[in-house]
C-alpha cells in the first residue's frame, strides 16, 4: 500500500511539470481576487475615507449582522434560488425522462431545449423585458386577447410580478442545464436493472423510485448544487429586467453587492458582503452534500 | 480619429441619448471652430444611475476613459471627493460665477474647490389650476383645503412622485424644508431625520394618499403625474419645470388654466424648492485637460445653453437665461446634502419614507431607523 502510494506521488510530480503554465493564469485569476477580497473585508476603504486602508479587524462583519438592507436581499436571494432550483430541477426532470423513452427523434428535442442555454443571459434577460412590456409586450396582448386581463399589466413595476417575471425568465433560461445533466444520468442506468424490475411485476413508478432515481442521485446532487450556486449569485438576469427595483423589491445580494462597490465606493463592506455570500453558499452547498449523496452512498 | 496638426487633441464625453441631436450639432460646431480638437460624443443609456456608474468604472480603472463629464448635481461630492475630478477654481471667469445661478454654483464645489460647470438648472414647482384656484395656496393647511375643495369624480387634489426613487426624495425635502426641517445639516452633517418637523413633513404626504391623492401615487413617477394633471385630472401637481415647457400646447396652459407657484409651506416658515441640474467637470485623467475645458467653456457659454433650452426645454443656470416666470422659484431652491456618500444616504432615505408610505412600518419608527441609518454610513 506504502509503496504504491509511493509511485503515485513519483508519476504526480512529473505530471505536474506540465500543470504550472495553467495553474499561474489560474492563480493569477481566480486565486488573487478571492484572496484580495478577503483581505479588503478585514479593512475600510471606501469613498468615506478617500480610500485609504485602515485595519478593520470585523468590523464589516459586524455592520452585516445589523444591515436591515442585507437581511431584505437574502431574503430576496433565498426566495428567487428556492422558487427558480425547484421549477428547473421539476421540470429538466421531467423533460430529462420523457425524452429518454422516446424511441425515434430523441435528438431533436434535446436539440430544441439546449438552444435558450446557449444564449447569453444578457440578451435574454432584454428578450424577457420586452416579453413583460406593459405597453408593447406579447404576454399582455396574449392575456388580453384571451380575455384573462381587461387592461396591460405592469409586470415588472410591481414588486411580486417583478419577482415572477424574473424567475420565469431564469427557469427558461436554466432548465436546459438540469436537463443536461440529467440525462447524462439516465445514460448511466444498467438496462438490465429495469428488465429484472419487469420480472418482479413492477410499473413505471417502481422503475422510476427503485433503479432511475438512485442512479440518478449523484447527477441530481451536481445539477442542484450547480443551480443553486448559479441562482444564489444570480445578477445579470436582474439587473438588466429590473436593476433590482421596483423599490428594491428584486434587489439580490449580488445586486446590493455590487450596488456597495461601484455606486456606494465601499470596498471594504462591499468585499465582506461577497465573503459572506460565499460563507453561506459553502454551507448550503454542504448541507446538500450530505442529504443527497451520504443517502446515495448508503443504498449501495 | 486625430486631426493632422500636431498639437490635435481628442476628448471624449458620456451622455444621455441625443435624442434632438442638439448636442451633435454642437459637437460639430465645436469642431469646426477649433479643428485640432476632435470630440466624440458617447450616447449612454438613459438611465442616469446606470452613466453616472460607468463614469464611476471608467475612473475606477485610472484610465482617461472620458475626458469630458456631464453629471448630475449630486455627482458632485462623491466624484470629486473621489479625486476624480479636476480643480476648476482658477478656471472660473468673475463675469460667469457671476451670472451662474448662485445655489446652482454653490453645489459646484466641494471642500471650497470648484470642480463643475453649470449647464441647466431644476427645482421643484408648485403646479395649480389657475382657473379653479386663485391665489395659490401658500400653506399645507391651504393646499389640503383646496385640494378638497377642487377635487371632484375624476380630478384628485395633489399629485406627487411616490414611488421609491431619488424623485420622492427631491419631493419629500420640499416639504420637509416647509416645515422648517432638514436630512443632513450641510455643515454638521448632523442627521436630523428623527426631529418632529421629520416627522410632520411624512405625516402631511401619507395623509393626502388617498384623501387628495390616489392610493396608486405611490407607484407614481414624474411622467405619471404630468400626464394626469396635464389631461385635467388634478388640482395641484409637484413636478419640475420642464411640464411648463411641455404643456406649452396643451389646452389647459393655451386656455392660461394653469400656474406656477413655489411649493407651500408651514406658518412661520419659507418655501422650498429641491435644487437638480446639470453641468459639466473635466476627468482628473484626462490627457488634454486644456482642450477639455475649452469645450467645457464653449458649451457653458450662454449662446450654447440657449440652443439646447430652445430644444429640449431645459433651463440654463445663468441668471441671463432664467425665464422670468421662475426667477422666485429658482431663489427658494436649496441642493441636497453635498456629501460623498449621497446616493447611499438617498437609498436609506427612499426605503424608509416608502415603506411608511404604503403602510408596511409606521412613520416615527421608518424615521428613526433612516436617522439610525444615516448616522451609521456617515460614520457619526
Amino acid at each position: 500500500m506504502v509503496r504504491r502510494f509511493g509511485s503515485h506521488v513519483q508519476a504526480y510530480l512529473a505530471d505536474a511539470g506540465w500543470f504550472i503554465p495553467a495553474s499561474i493564469l489560474l492563480l493569477a485569476i481566480v486565486c488573487y481576487p478571492i484572496l484580495r477580497a478577503i483581505g479588503l473585508s478585514f479593512v475600510h476603504e471606501s469613498l468615506a475615507n478617500g480610500f485609504h486602508t485602515e485595519f478593520a479587524g470585523l468590523d464589516n462583519f459586524v455592520r452585516i449582522l445589523g444591515d436591515s438592507r442585507f437581511r431584505g436581499s437574502l431574503t430576496t436571494t433565498l426566495l428567487f434560488t428556492l422558487a427558480s432550483v425547484t421549477a428547473e430541477f421539476l421540470i429538466g426532470l421531467l423533460l430529462a425522462l420523457s425524452t429518454t423513452s422516446l424511441r425515434k427523434w430523441r435528438n431533436l428535442p434535446r436539440v430544441i431545449f439546449l438552444v435558450p442555454w446557449t444564449l447569453p443571459t444578457a440578451v435574454i434577460a432584454v428578450l424577457w423585458t420586452w416579453i413583460f412590456n406593459d405597453q408593447l409586450g406579447i404576454l399582455n396582448a396574449v392575456l388580453i386577447r384571451l380575455g384573462f386581463i381587461d387592461s396591460p399589466i405592469a409586470w415588472l413595476a410591481q414588486p411580486a410580478t417583478a419577482m415572477a417575471a424574473i424567475i420565469v425568465a431564469d427557469v427558461w433560461k436554466t432548465t436546459p442545464f438540469v436537463f443536461l445533466i440529467l440525462l447524462a444520468g439516465m445514460q448511466n442506468v444498467p438496462q438490465d436493472l429495469y428488465e429484472a424490475i419487469e420480472i418482479d411485476g413492477g410499473g413505471i413508478w417502481a422503475k422510476f423510485r427503485y433503479v432511475t432515481w438512485p442512479h440518478l442521485l449523484p447527477f441530481v446532487f451536481v445539477a442542484v448544487v450547480f443551480r443553486l450556486v448559479q441562482a444564489f449569485a444570480i445578477f445579470d438576469l436582474v439587473w438588466v429586467m429590473t436593476g433590482g427595483g421596483p423599490g428594491g423589491a428584486t434587489e439580490t445580494i449580488s445586486v446590493y453587492t455590487y450596488q456597495m462597490y461601484m455606486r456606494y465606493l465601499d470596498f471594504g463592506y462591499g468585499s465582506a458582503l461577497a465573503i459572506a455570500t460565499v460563507v453561506i453558499l459553502t454551507l448550503a452547498a454542504g448541507a446538500l452534500y450530505r442529504m443527497l449523496v451520504t443517502r446515495y452512498e448508503r443504498i449501495f | 480619429m486625430r486631426g493632422p496638426n500636431r498639437g490635435a487633441a481628442a476628448l471624449s464625453m458620456l451622455m444621455e441619448p441625443d435624442g434632438t441631436g442638439v448636442w451633435q450639432d454642437l459637437v460639430n460646431e465645436f469642431q469646426s471652430l477649433n479643428p485640432n480638437i476632435s470630440v466624440r460624443l458617447v450616447e449612454g443609456p438613459p438611465a442616469t444611475n446606470t452613466r453616472e456608474d460607468m463614469y464611476a468604472t471608467s475612473f475606477l480603472s485610472g484610465e482617461a476613459g472620458f475626458d469630458v463629464i456631464y453629471g448630475d448635481i449630486i455627482w458632485t461630492p462623491k466624484f470629486a471627493a473621489a479625486g476624480w475630478l479636476l480643480d476648476l477654481t482658477s478656471r472660473l471667469s468673475t463675469s460667469d460665477a457671476e451670472d451662474f445661478l448662485r445655489e446652482d454654483l454653490r453645489a459646484s464645489f466641494y471642500q471650497n474647490r470648484l470642480y463643475r460647470i453649470p449647464a441647466f438648472t431644476d427645482a421643484g414647482i408648485l403646479y395649480y389650476r389657475k382657473d379653479l384656484v386663485s391665489p395659490p395656496p401658500e400653506t399645507f393647511e391651504d393646499l389640503q383645503r383646496l385640494a378638497k375643495t377642487f377635487q371632484s369624480g375624476d380630478r384628485w387634489g395633489f399629485l406627487w412622485q411616490g414611488k421609491q426613487y431619488e424623485g420622492l426624495v427631491t419631493a419629500y425635502l420640499e416639504i420637509l424644508w416647509g416645515f422648517g426641517g432638514d436630512w443632513i445639516d450641510p455643515d454638521t452633517r448632523e442627521v436630523l431625520l428623527d426631529r418632529p418637523e421629520a416627522l410632520r413633513a411624512l405625516e402631511f404626504l401619507r395623509s393626502t394618499i388617498g384623501t387628495i391623492s390616489p392610493a396608486s401615487v405611490t407607484t407614481y413617477v414624474e411622467e405619471d403625474t404630468r400626464t394626469l394633471f396635464q389631461n385635467g385630472r388634478s388640482v395641484f401637481l409637484r413636478n419640475w419645470p420642464y411640464v411648463w415647457t411641455l404643456m406649452k400646447e396643451s389646452p389647459l396652459r393655451a386656455q392660461d388654466r394653469v400656474g406656477i407657484a413655489p411649493m407651500v409651506h408651514s406658518p412661520g416658515h419659507k418655501s422650498a424648492a429641491t435644487l437638480g441640474g446639470w453641468g459639466f467637470a473635466i476627468s482628473k485623467y484626462s490627457r488634454n485637460p486644456d482642450a477639455a475645458w475649452q469645450f467645457v467653456q464653449f458649451l457653458s457659454r450662454p449662446e450654447q445653453l440657449r440652443k439646447v433650452q430652445l430644444r429640449l426645454g431645459l433651463i440654463p443656470a445663468r441668471k441671463s437665461l432664467i425665464p422670468s416666470v421662475f426667477t422666485e422659484i429658482l431663489d427658494s431652491a436649496r441642493m441636497r446634502p453635498p456629501i460623498p456618500q449621497y446616493s447611499q444616504a438617498s437609498d436609506i432615505l427612499q426605503r424608509w419614507l416608502s415603506a411608511a408610505l404604503t403602510g408596511r412600518v409606521d412613520p416615527e419608527r421608518a424615521l428613526s431607523n433612516a436617522a439610525r441609518e444615516t448616522r451609521l454610513l456617515l460614520g457619526l
